[in-house]
């Protein structure tokens, strides 16, 4: 039983799996009670987890959070499917045309190390307070980062795949459509899941500097009356819709592309 | 038909990316290749068989010198010429079966009916039956390899180009690939370029073993083999061992002489 559990790289269980993983939660959460009732900190700094638990279900009861909830997860997947629907199609060309990629490349380069909080009030200005400003910032922080993820697992697929496809008759259209997408596809998969780990992060900036709702908001403000339990609750609320959304994006991989598995 | 491949002048040099060392890789080469012929590239490593089995395939451009294939000019790559190469080029998304039938997609000279039994047949010749359904990274890369073979024969091309197809297998499964081939081409006769280290397997199936020298390829020696040992002799085990055995030291001693040029020029 134990020997298995230090199998050099091999996969465990499921069930194994899953055991470690809450436990791992578990673990966390005692040292944080028990650090809690040594009194070492003082608990405005640091609540116990039950006080952020009634913290969370308060800020449901009292401060309709679930609207605020719906508004950000809007807010990301809005973004989200912005940056992919354009990153994919200039990703493709990008790999798949030398002078797309020597066009794009050096810019998207640049605009890629701009810091995208530094970046906030100029996009305040352009765009207002609204909607717009905080998809802007959204976008900011995950197209030009994607473009190039898109843009390097195509590159990636071997060149046998196409060669093999232009020696089988293949157009340049036909081996884009038929080898290089379904051969990228589980990369670029993965690539979508890590964009939208950056959403959240760059959802939180986008509230925090200039937004009257949103999970972000709610914790900026409660700040300001050191609401630590109610801020505590709000972020781990980002930490379980990231944590969903994850396992959502695993999921729908190992099934979509369950020839990968051995 | 004698001349159904034409490589005429054929020259390709390869230069470092600062573009200051230049690598000539074949010079002006010239050769023909008959109709249904086997013919085997051997030479040793390095020397440029890779290099203008590619350039036959479209898939290189030479730097000067033309190929012509039926008397058609060649430009790029196309159906009319099958490549298989050394590593495995199996697609993982697809079955077996459906890696196979990826052959007969482009083809408009068949029925989508008889792209079914054209798979069916190829999937059988190699075996594969019974992993119809598998997906090829559930194979053995001997497997993988034969799924890579059938693909490009069910894509019916002019001319098979073969490099070191065989390379990485165990030797069991080797020389069952080796007696298919020999199969197919009885059945078949296409017209094939094979790439391989393996003097052996060299004799065994060719029509005729060509020798390159070190890099740049040049032609050493050309040997028909069919005039030495036949084709059914050596498909039947019954070939004369003496005559095998002297073409064959003779041949290594060919490369040997060769690949100590390649020695001393590093
Ligand atoms: N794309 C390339 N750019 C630069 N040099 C190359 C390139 N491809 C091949 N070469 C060089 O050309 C020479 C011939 O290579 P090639 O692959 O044709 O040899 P080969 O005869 O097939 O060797 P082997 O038997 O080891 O497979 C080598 O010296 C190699 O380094
Ligand atoms: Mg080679």
């Amino acid at each position: 039983m134990f020997k298995s559990l230090f199998a050099f790289r091999k996969p465990l269980n499921r069930r194994t799996d899953l055991v470690l993983g809450i436990t791992g939660f578990i673990l966390f959460l005692t040292m944080w009670e028990i650090t809690v009732r040594s009194g070492v900190i003082r608990p405005e700094f640091l609540p116990s987890p039950v006080a952020v638990v009634q913290a969370f279900v308060n800020l449901f009861v009292e401060r309709n959070f679930a609207s605020d909830i719906v508004i950000s997860v809007s807010r990301v997947w809005f973004a989200f499917l912005l940056s992919v629907i354009i990153a994919i199609p200039l990703g493709l060309l990008m790999s798949t045309y030398r002078f797309a990629g020597a066009i794009l490349e050096p810019f998207v380069d640049f605009v890629r190390y701009l810091p995208v909080p530094a970046l906030v009030p100029l996009l305040v200005i352009w765009f207002g307070v609204g909607e717009t400003s905080k998809i802007a910032v959204l976008w900011m922080g995950t197209f030009f980062q994607l473009i190039l993820m898109i843009s390097d697992d195509t590159k990636r697929v071997p060149v046998e795949f196409v060669e093999s496809g232009q020696t089988l008759g293949a157009s340049n259209g036909q081996i884009m459509r038929h080898i290089i997408i379904p051969a990228a596809l589980p990369n670029m998969i993965d690539s979508l899941r890590i964009t939208m780990g950056w959403c959240w992060t760059y959802l939180i900036v986008a509230e925090i500097v200039a937004a009257n709702s949103g999970i972000g908001h709610v914790i900026w403000s409660l700040r300001r009356f050191v609401k630590t339990p109610e801020v505590m609750a709000g972020i781990i609320t980002i930490g379980i819709i990231g944590l969903l959304t994850d396992q959502a994006f695993r999921y729908a991989h190992t099934r979509l592309f369950s020839y990968l598995r051995r | 038909m004698d001349n159904f491949i034409q490589i005429k002048d054929v020259a390709k040099t390869y230069w470092s990316n600062d573009g200051k060392i230049e690598t000539k890789v074949v010079l002006p080469l010239s050769m023909t290749i008959g109709e249904g012929e086997m013919v085997m590239f051997l030479g040793p490593s390095g020397c440029g068989k890779t290099t203008l089995m590619r350039i036959v395939g479209g898939l290189e451009t030479p730097d000067q010198g033309t190929i012509h294939l039926h008397g058609d000019l060649l430009t790029g790559p196309d159906r009319r010429r099958g490549m298989v190469f050394q590593s495995y080029s199996s697609y993982p998304w697809l079955t077996v079966r459906d890696n196979i039938k990826f052959g007969t997609r482009y083809r408009k000279d068949i029925s989508a009916q008889e792209k079914e039994e054209v798979t069916d047949h190829y999937l059988n010749m190699v075996g594969l039956k019974r992993y119809a359904d598998f997906y090829t990274n559930r194979i053995s890369g001997g497997m993988r390899q034969r799924v890579a073979i059938a693909r490009t024969l069910a894509s019916s091309p002019d001319v098979l180009l073969m490099d070191e197809p065989f390379g990485a297998l165990d030797a069991q499964t080797r020389e069952y690939l080796q007696f298919q081939l020999m199969d197919i081409n009885k059945a078949e006769k296409k017209t094939t370029i094979f790439v391989t280290h393996d003097v052996e397997e060299a004799i065994l199936l060719a029509n005729r073993i060509v020798i390159f020298s070190s890099r740049p390829a040049r032609v050493v020696r050309e040997i028909k083999v069919d005039d030495i040992l036949s084709i059914e002799d050596r498909r039947n085990g019954t070939a004369d061992m003496d005559r095998f055995f002297k073409l064959r030291a003779e041949i290594l001693e060919l490369i040997r002489a060769e690949y100590a040029h390649t020695l001393e020029e590093a």
